[in-house]
């Protein structure tokens, strides 16, 4: 493989498969605050 | 009389010893020193690097980080060599950082993201320059803006850049001040700077906080276990951090052990950075795509930010996205105080650190994401 498609390779793999991770992170924070919603004594805390 | 003259001859050896390239290594040691105490650039790195280069650049003194049986040898092939500093000060890092901000606003996540992308514009760039592919990653890799990532990656595949691309990575990191704003006034409008963002924290609760280095750890690391390393130890520190019950683990990894992981982690690059391996023409083009690289995070960084923008209807003010980088917290710092230049009522700094929070994720995740793929088409690290 020459340098320019190893290159390319590693930048499109891996910014896609970065933003793929990071996108799929927040859609499992949104699934968790979903699940475990702020709790009354919690906003009374602060 | 023999006896005399021949022990008088050992004590000036050391200075019969004495090289050019010594003298200037010795010089750029006092000079580390001077930047670390008279103008405070990271001076818990900086310090120890300076002496470091001083010690480990004097001749017979055996304090190289290659004089196999020396102290700092010692610390060499057990602290950087295995990868154990960069990890630890990952567990100290994640022990520190309070994901709060970011949980309460996942979608800025996303621009820890696109502040990695000038790393991969860099690895073009450093090899349309000749480097080999190991060392074009390893000095991309700076565009992590992140220390023990960019040294645990060039631990891997070119320790000959060790010293370079761990003082560039440090470097940029405290000149990230000066470095991104030029670049976000040249990309934005006054008019973008000025937009109000939905101020106060929404908070999540601990349940949340505690489950995210959890999950987080387990998704990531079976995507690219080759990261493992530092997204485990990022994550282990935040979960003990978060889970409330470890306080005293917490108080150490923060403070006494990340203090003292930095003394040796930079004791051990200021001794690495010999004449012979450092004045190289080489040492001069990592600066300066170092550099590069940070400064095209920026603009990817922003640009996504203009994007984010016309998507969310002027909801997101364009700056959020030069704090993808994971220069913690610096960038954040820069975005809100930008942002209060152009509008005095602006208050980014909540949002900003969660996208810095995010860059921090995103950094790790690039550079595991590129030892996989580098593992994938052979290139195996070094032993």
């Amino acid at each position: 493989m020459k340098d320019w498609a190893f290159g390319l390779t590693m930048t499109i793999l891996g910014m896609g498969v970065t933003f793929i991770t990071l996108y799929l992170l927040t859609l499992l924070i949104r699934l968790l605050i979903k699940l475990f919603p702020r709790k009354e004594e919690e906003e009374s805390e602060g | 009389m023999d006896v005399l003259i021949s022990a008088l001859s050992s004590l000036v050896q050391g200075f019969a010893s004495l090289t050019w390239q010594t003298a200037i290594m010795v010089l750029l040691g006092c000079v580390l020193l001077y930047l670390g105490i008279a103008r405070k650039f990271e001076p818990l790195l900086l310090v120890p690097i300076g002496f470091g280069v001083i010690l480990g650049n004097l001749p017979l003194a055996g304090l190289s980080a290659y004089d196999e049986g020396g102290i700092i040898n010692l610390l060499y092939t057990s602290g950087i060599l295995t990868e154990l500093f960069p990890c630890l000060l990952f567990l100290g890092l994640g022990a520190m950082i309070d994901f709060g901000p970011m949980l309460g606003n996942p979608r800025v996540l996303i621009f820890g993201a696109a502040g990695q992308f000038g790393i991969f514009l860099t690895l073009l760039l450093a090899l349309q320059l000749g480097f080999a592919r190991q060392e074009a990653v390893s000095i991309a890799i700076i565009g992590a803006c992140d220390g023990p990532t960019a040294i645990y990656v060039t631990t891997k595949y070119a320790r000959e850049l060790l010293p370079a691309v761990s003082i560039a990575a440090y470097s940029y990191m405290s000149l990230v001040p000066i470095i991104q704003p030029p670049i976000m006034r040249a990309l934005t409008t006054k008019k973008e700077r000025a937009i109000l963002m939905e101020p106060g924290e929404k908070k999540v609760s601990q349940r949340v906080k505690i489950l995210f280095p959890l999950v987080t750890g387990i998704v990531t690391i079976l995507i690219a276990p080759m990261g493992a390393p530092l997204m485990g130890m990022l994550m282990l520190g935040n979960f003990m951090r978060e889970s409330g019950v470890l306080k005293r683990l917490v108080d150490v990894s923060e403070s006494t052990l990340t203090n003292i992981v930095t003394l040796f982690l930079g004791l051990c690059i200021g001794a690495s950075m010999l004449g012979g391996n450092f004045l190289r023409w080489q040492t001069i083009l990592v600066f300066i795509l170092g550099l590069i690289a940070i400064a095209l995070d920026t603009v990817t960084g922003v640009l996504l930010g203009k994007l984010m923008r016309v998507i969310t209807k002027g909801k997101i003010n364009p700056l959020i996205g030069a704090a993808g980088t994971s220069a913690f917290p610096m960038s954040a710092r820069v975005v809100q105080k930008e942002g209060q230049k152009a509008n005095p009522r602006s208050f980014l700094l909540f949002h900003a650190i969660g996208a810095n929070a995010g860059g921090q994720i995103g950094s790790v995740m690039a550079a595991a994401v590129m030892l996989a793929i580098m593992s994938g088409m052979g290139i195996k690290p070094l032993p």
